[in-house]
């Protein structure tokens, strides 16, 4: 009698557990409405970033919340008349954050891919990025192809390992699968250990990478595990808000101030 | 330095959660080993569930569950309350189990002489019980307190920023490890005190000796 009721009881919590996180995951949801009316009643738009991600978002030495893309997502808040709240979240986690509605947006270096367009729609594309090869300079590895065999890094839930994944070369590397780290900078300084022989990596991050560590220290390959664009996650539902941040960064295309940005933090315009 | 101002803030996450689990977990994991302890059988085996479900699922998913979870039933707390109410309810079961130990620990022969010497329950548990599990629970709940100081780190999970997520931020901006060995060097530090109160207050405890 006693153990029936345990054994229930243990199957109602682990049920009821993964009901609660399919359902927090689960993209589409049919009860989602358009929270435009509430978010500007609240006046904030709240943009989860990553704030970890060098140099699109993060925080500085002073606890403030800087970037690119911050600096980019600010005033395209405040051309739509409300104001930008920045809220640190694990990257992970972040299409879970943004459809239970803790965030508005997803807008950190977030590469446009068919999975997540799946569960989250996308802005108009704002910038190119390159999935690069990134070794230590003298490496063998030459090509894509010497990568066979080879210990390969990236990061967990980044777009890298889409790419990796969707060219079905993972299955190839040492191990049938690339090492996952938290953060590129883990990344990175296991590759300067020799214990991972490459990492794939966004172009804009590897290179700010780069340029930290010391330019003769690493070799980025010609060959590249394809292009891609960065986008603004917006939920499925808010659709209201997607077409009025659209126009806002048209908007700043247009009249220059996303060039200003960009040319402040990369010393050359790469907004597209 | 420049890193400073957000290991600062990170410090201010950690203590936060740290005290505030400390205080809230302390008294919840009394009540839990009263219940516990209960003769009423019902009770007894939900606290048993209890602990069983907090002790034996991961802190983090803990975290995920109450953050995530909650909601989908209609109950919405922000990120600071979900991430204290998870660590309460999860060191509350261990220092459940580190009370109830104390008390076990107590010989049955004590209570006997109590009742020759005609102390009625409560004076027996608060005269002659208490004051000895006390010395006696002070090193495992000590332990807990020790192992809490680090596990604020998981609060990460929900975006929070505590020391460890200051410190891998600032080693992703500067691309070197001292950010992380400052880190360890503030968690060195706070374990210090800790452990320097905690036994301070087994010398204020070192009575029956």
């Amino acid at each position: 009698m006693k153990k029936t009721i345990i054994a229930l009881l243990t199957v109602l919590f682990i049920s009821s557990f993964m009901f609660g996180c399919s359902s927090s995951n689960g993209d589409g949801e049919d009860k989602a409405e358009d929270k435009w009316a509430a978010i500007e009643e609240r006046g904030t738009v709240i943009v989860g970033l990553d704030d970890t991600f060098v140099p699109m978002g993060f925080k500085d030495g002073n606890g403030e919340i800087v970037g690119f893309d911050v600096d980019l997502a600010k005033e395209a808040i405040s051309r739509m008349g409300l104001e930008a709240e920045f809220q640190p979240i694990d990257w992970n986690l972040k299409e879970t954050e943004l459809n239970s509605g803790n965030i508005d947006l997803i807008w950190n270096g977030y590469t446009i891919t068919d999975a997540r367009k799946e569960k989250v729609n996308f802005t108009n594309p704002y910038l190119d990025n390159r999935q690069v090869i990134v070794v230590l300079s003298g490496s063998d590895i030459e090509t894509k192809a010497d990568l066979e065999g080879r210990v390969v890094a990236a990061q967990n839930a980044s777009s890298a390992l889409d790419a990796i994944e969707s060219e079905g070369a993972g299955e190839t590397f040492d191990g049938g699968e690339p090492i996952l780290f938290d953060t590129y900078n883990d990344a990175f300084m296991d590759l300067e250990a020799g214990r991972v022989h490459a990492v794939v990596a966004d172009e804009i991050l590897a290179r700010y990478y780069i340029s930290e560590r010391g330019e003769d220290k690493y070799a980025v390959l010609a060959d590249d595990f394809g292009d891609e664009e960065y986008g603004i996650g917006v939920r499925k539902s808010d659709e209201t808000l997607l077409s009025k941040l659209n126009d806002a960064l048209d908007d700043m295309k247009a009249d220059g101030t996303a060039a200003e940005i960009s040319e402040e933090w990369f010393s050359e315009n790469i907004v597209k | 330095m420049d890193m400073a101002p957000l290991m600062l803030q990170g410090l201010k996450t950690t203590l936060w959660l740290f005290v505030f689990t400390a205080l809230g977990s302390i008294p919840l994991g009394m009540v839990v080993c009263i219940l516990r302890l209960s003769r009423y059988k019902p009770l007894q085996k939900a606290m048993q569930l209890y602990i069983l479900f907090m002790r034996g699922t991961p802190l983090l998913l803990q975290l995920i569950f109450i953050f995530f979870g909650l909601p989908v039933i209609g109950i919405v707390i922000n990120r600071e309350s979900a991430a204290l109410l998870a660590f309460i309810l999860n060191y509350a079961a261990y220092f459940a189990e580190i009370f109830r130990g104390g008390i076990l620990s107590i010989s049955q022969g004590q209570y006997e002489a109590s009742t020759v010497l005609g102390l009625s329950k409560t004076q027996t548990f608060f005269g002659v019980i208490l004051p000895q599990v006390v010395k006696r629970v002070l090193p495992p709940g000590g332990n807990e307190l020790i192992t809490l100081v680090k596990d604020t780190s998981l609060a990460y999970i929900l975006g929070l920023g505590d020391v460890l997520r200051a410190s891998r931020t600032l080693t992703n901006k500067q691309a070197s490890l001292v950010p992380l060995f400052l880190a360890g060097l503030i968690y060195l530090v706070l374990v210090g005190i800790v452990t320097y109160g905690l036994k301070r207050a087994e010398t204020k405890f070192d009575y029956y000796r």
